[in-house]
């Protein structure tokens, strides 16, 4: 081989550059053949279907090479992102187009294997063997610069990253900080070789890049690779069912441990609570550290504002359900008193055989909570409607926090149950005072015919369609989106229209995908009381912002969470539009 | 004295040779497990309770006094719905609890 | 030395604190922020355990505080530390110099409406100690209507981690047996239970009140805590409780429910408080020296303190800490 355009110090880089390469084929091949059947067969279609193959296009230069959402939550962290990830991506593609442009290569004519394997190195060494155009000299320069810039905003987010808005970033182990510090210092001595010709510089700059990615594959930095992917499964329509086996698998590897869930979670109010974030989730599924992860699936509140802020799109959520599912609890339900349960309720007249247009099912945190029940029969009394209480009782459980410990079988026994009992009914409504269950009658339930609503939604239709008066007072209040309502259906709008036809609606610090998690939810099993009540502090800190008169809620668990810790009156929307009912 | 025979067996608790090792180790995780004041709370909200003879109360107590077969039979009732544990005055995380017994 | 001495409180710690230092040879002044002394004392009917009518009580305490210096509808809106002891800013604007304050604050009752689970202020046929108390002053509730059965619930905001007050407030079982007793003798033909989780009977003649309250009352007593109350079709109260003795969770109608409130420290008076620099232990209330020999102490010079604003406490208990306290200011005044 020409001596003239190669050099030993492009070894390194070649050898790191096929090592990554086979590993991250040997990756996708695995996750690809650990997909259910139907699940890559779905895959294949969606790589040929119009419409995903534009938002696979779109997504994979928006969101890998630019992160638009890392720009719409911190726009310095957009702008540290994407100068390096698109500079990096610029300095390779115009390298690799001088490649054609540049030919021949300063006199030397290098043809078939020989040609290929120059090709590999060349544009990223070029400045050792050529000279480039002006142009091109310019355009390289400048991406070169822009990376350097962000990795300058990086090292300043290492050491104050509250000055790039960030209270907690992510703690990396070993390896972690090893290839972050060959990321950051690959720049500066390209620059430094590039503008020196120092042969030192070369060396160091080839070696830093083969460390960067023989450490790649065992590092968060593997998201670069993993995300294209990821986009693609997604896109798909694709569902976590396994914790670490093919879509979690390439969703565990796509994590690029930013540490952007980590403010956003609830649980962040100190710091070792701040060790059951999302980030720290994945990477302990992807070290296998199982035991661990399965802690964090237990502690974690459910409360879904990681997916939100997620950058990369991660469902962590339902990994963590997956998570719970492969648990080996020895609950197998045995529910058939639940046979019982329904010729009884028929027996003692609960359930009505008067056909009633609503059904109204307060569900079992409701029962704690009976003014929240006390509104809603006043609220259905003004209005004029038939309705029906269905579980006054005490009745089935809806089936959500079965759910919710991955019992799925379990959890069909109770919802056949009350299905059962609900079309029996023949109602033609059904309203829910408890998030909880509004999601799992939702997401679960066959109620075909029956529409389903929470209360904030049926209270709102029951007073744009002049069905019920209410007065406005001049109370100020805050409301407090619960997450299994605003988050999980976007149920943000027809409360808050409610509370502003009965008073003023102040603003929270955080609000609707943003809001806090109260710290009741049911999701944790491992909080204790204490932990949980230092998130409900933060919680309603946070609703405190504007100085309200009032917090108003919309789910019994949060009025109950918040009842304990707030210094101001908490009420459920029911109970504040039945103080402004007109008489 | 032991004279070789008898009518019946003793129903006493034999607190002497109960096997408290679940407990035990129960206690490790779960500290506050101790901490029970036996006010029934959690038995007279369970949604479970309503229908069957699931009772945390008891549960606690078949584990402290060695009947760990039936503590286990009757956790099979449980819905998990946490109701309990939103009751308890002494912020005892039962659910977890539950969990943990048949983990 | 003949000194001012500042009681915050017209209650039973105040009055008595009072007293005896008028008898000290002092000058007591008390603030009260209402516009009668007795404090809550004076709004009981009849005291445990021996159906003693606190109006006794309360009117000879009344004649023994006679010549103290009582300022009514007042209350201290600044205080500040000199070298001669304090000053008070009163909120008439008036001012006095004090040697020493005596904080007899007492206790604010627990506000039901916190545990929403038992339905007060939501079912009307669900009352508070203290309003059972009133009705039996005056003979008048409209809630209270010749009811058959009758509940009451111990430990309401107390021993309870959900309201965050984990302590017992010491004179609820006690008060709950007596008040169980005195329906027994308005509504005869009335069965009234008690739900409790322990009966602490923990003076002279209480645990001889509770064998009445079995033998001559027919009070039943169940042991768990009510946990849910809801309202049947006829407006009746239909409970749920575990029957922990038997075993088995119970259902129950009722006509009346009554709740015995906690004590709670009275929070009205957290800003003189703090501008004192005493600070609450971790039930709430105020922190004393020392929980033997220093009771009436709190960790500032000059600052003492008596009664049920460092504690639950009984009438006897308290009465007792404000004599003592009289003492310690006595001692304190001529530096002994």
């Amino acid at each position: 081989m020409n001596q003239y355009i190669f050099h030993p110090f492009v070894l390194p880089f070649v050898l790191g550059m096929a090592f990554v390469l086979t590993y991250c084929l040997v990756g996708l091949l695995r996750i690809i053949a650990q997909l259910p059947k139907d699940d890559r067969k779905q895959f294949w279609r969606s790589l040929v279907t119009p419409k995903t193959a534009w938002a696979n296009i779109r997504d994979l230069f928006g969101d890998c090479l630019f992160h638009v959402k890392i720009w719409k939550r911190n726009p310095i962290l957009g702008y540290m992102h994407s100068s390096i990830a698109f500079g990096w991506f610029m300095l390779i593609a115009i390298g690799h187009v001088m490649l054609f442009t540049l030919k021949p290569l300063e006199g030397v004519d290098v043809q078939g294997f020989e040609r290929t394997f120059t090709n590999c190195y060349y544009p990223i060494f070029y400045k050792h063997f050529a000279t480039e155009t002006p142009v091109f000299a310019f355009l390289m320069d400048f991406f070169l610069i822009v990376i350097i810039t962000g990795i300058f905003i990086a090292v300043v987010k290492k050491i104050y990253s509250g000055m790039v808005g960030v209270k907690r970033v992510t703690k990396f182990g070993f390896a972690d900080n090893m290839i972050r510090f060959a990321l950051w210092t690959i720049f500066p001595f390209r620059l430094v070789a590039e503008k020196t010709n120092i042969m030192a510089f070369w060396w160091l700059y080839s070696i830093d890049l083969m460390i960067f990615m023989c450490l790649l594959p065992f590092t968060r930095y593997m998201h670069i690779p993993t995300e294209a992917l990821f986009i693609l499964l997604r896109h798909a329509g694709l569902k976590a069912r396994e914790p670490r086996k093919g879509f979690a698998l390439a969703q565990i590897y796509s994590c690029p441990s930013c540490g952007l869930c980590i403010d956003a979670c609830p649980m962040s109010v100190n710091d070792k609570m701040s060790d059951n974030t999302s980030a720290y989730f994945m990477k302990k599924l992807r070290n296998k550290d199982s035991e661990e992860a399965q802690r964090i699936a237990e502690t974690c509140l459910m409360c879904g504002k990681c997916v939100m802020v997620c950058p990369v799109s991660i469902e962590s959520c339902d990994i963590k359900f997956s998570q719970r599912a492969a648990t080996p609890y020895n609950i197998n339900s045995d529910h058939s008193y639940l046979d019982v349960i329904s010729t009884e309720a028929q027996r003692s007249g609960e359930i009505s055989v008067n056909n009633p247009h609503v059904l109204y099912f307060a569900g079992c945190m409701t029962q704690l909570t009976p003014k929240i029940m006390r509104a809603m029969k006043q609220i259905m009394e003004a209005a004029g409607e038939d309705y029906e209480f269905i579980d006054k009782d005490g009745g089935i459980c809806c089936g959500r926090p079965m759910l919710l410990s991955g019992k799925t079988a379990e959890a069909k026994a109770m919802i056949e149950k009350n299905t059962e009992l609900i079309k029996k009914s023949g109602a033609k409504k059904l309203v829910l005072s408890c998030p909880i269950c509004y999601k799992v009658f939702k997401e679960e339930y066959h109620l075909e015919g029956i529409e389903i609503q929470h209360h904030t939604q049926y209270i709102d239709e029951l007073i744009k369609s002049g069905k019920l008066q209410v007065d406005k007072g001049d109370v100020n209040y805050v409301y407090h989106d619960p997450c299994e309502l605003g988050r999980a259906f976007g149920v943000y709008d027809e409360p808050r229209e409610v509370i502003e036809s009965v008073g003023n609606l102040r603003k929270a610090k955080s609000e609707k995908e943003l809001s806090i998690c109260c710290g009741g939810s049911l999701g944790s099993f491992n909080l204790t009381q204490q932990e949980r009540d230092e998130i409900t502090e933060n919680s309603v800190n946070d609703l405190m912002f504007n100085h309200p008169d009032e917090i108003v809620t919309a789910c019994p668990l949060c009025l109950k969470t918040f009842a304990r810790k707030s210094p101001v009156q908490v009420q459920d929307i029911a109970e504040i539009v039945c103080e402004k009912l007109k008489k | 004295m032991d004279f070789g025979f008898c009518l019946s067996p003793s129903s006493h608790v034999k607190m002497d040779s109960v096997d408290l090792t679940t407990f035990n180790s129960l206690k490790e995780t779960n500290p506050d497990i101790n901490t029970c004041i036996a006010c029934g709370s959690c038995t007279a909200t369970c949604t479970a309770g309503n229908f069957t003879e699931m009772s945390f109360r008891r549960i606690l107590l078949m584990l402290q006094r060695g009947k760990e077969e039936q503590a286990k039979k009757m956790i099979q009732k449980c819905m998990l719905c946490g109701k309990c544990t939103l009751v308890c005055p002494r912020g005892i995380n039962i659910r977890k609890i539950l969990l943990d017994i048949t983990r | 030395m003949k000194e001012n001495i500042l009681i915050i409180g017209g209650g039973a710690a105040g009055m008595e604190a009072a007293t005896q230092l008028q008898k000290l040879g002092q000058t007591p002044i008390i603030i009260e922020k209402s516009n009668a002394l007795g404090g809550h004392v004076a709004q009981w009917d009849r005291l445990f355990p021996a159906f003693h009518p606190a109006k006794d009580v309360v009117e000879q305490m009344l004649a023994n505080v006679k010549g103290v210096d009582v300022r009514m509808n007042t209350e201290v809106a600044d205080i500040q530390r000199n070298e001669n002891g304090f000053k008070a800013v009163l909120s008439d604007n008036t001012t006095i110099d004090a040697k020493a304050v005596v904080l007899a604050t007492g206790f604010d009752l627990f506000n039901a409406e916190r545990k929403q689970e038992y339905g007060y202020g939501i079912y009307n046929n669900v009352i508070t100690s203290l309003e059972l108390e009133k009705f039996f002053r005056t003979g008048k509730d409209e809630r209270i209507n010749n009811p058959k059965k009758i509940g009451f619930v111990h430990c309401v905001g107390a021993r309870d981690v959900k309201v965050c007050n984990t302590y017992c407030s010491k004179v609820c079982c006690t008060t709950a047996l007596k008040q169980a007793c005195e329906m027994k003798e308005v509504f005869p033909d009335a069965e009234v239970y008690t739900f409790y989780m322990d009966l602490r009977m923990f003076g002279p003649g209480y645990e001889d009140l509770y064998l009445r309250t079995q033998k001559d009352f027919d009070v039943k007593c169940v042991r768990g805590r009510v946990c849910e109350v809801s309202e049947d079709m006829d407006g009746r109260l239909v409970i749920k409780a575990e029957d922990t003795l038997f075993g088995k969770p119970l259902k129950m109608t009722l006509d009346l429910l009554v709740l015995m409130c906690s004590m709670e420290k009275n929070k009205s008076i957290d800003a003189i408080q703090q501008k004192l620099g005493v600070a609450n232990n971790s039930d709430g209330f105020m922190q004393i020296k020392d929980t033997y020999l220093g009771m009436n102490d709190t960790a500032k010079d000059g600052v003492f303190v008596a009664g049920t604003c460092t504690a639950p406490k009984s009438l006897p208990d308290t009465i007792a800490e404000a004599r003592s306290v009289a003492v310690e200011v006595f001692n304190y005044i001529n530096n002994r």
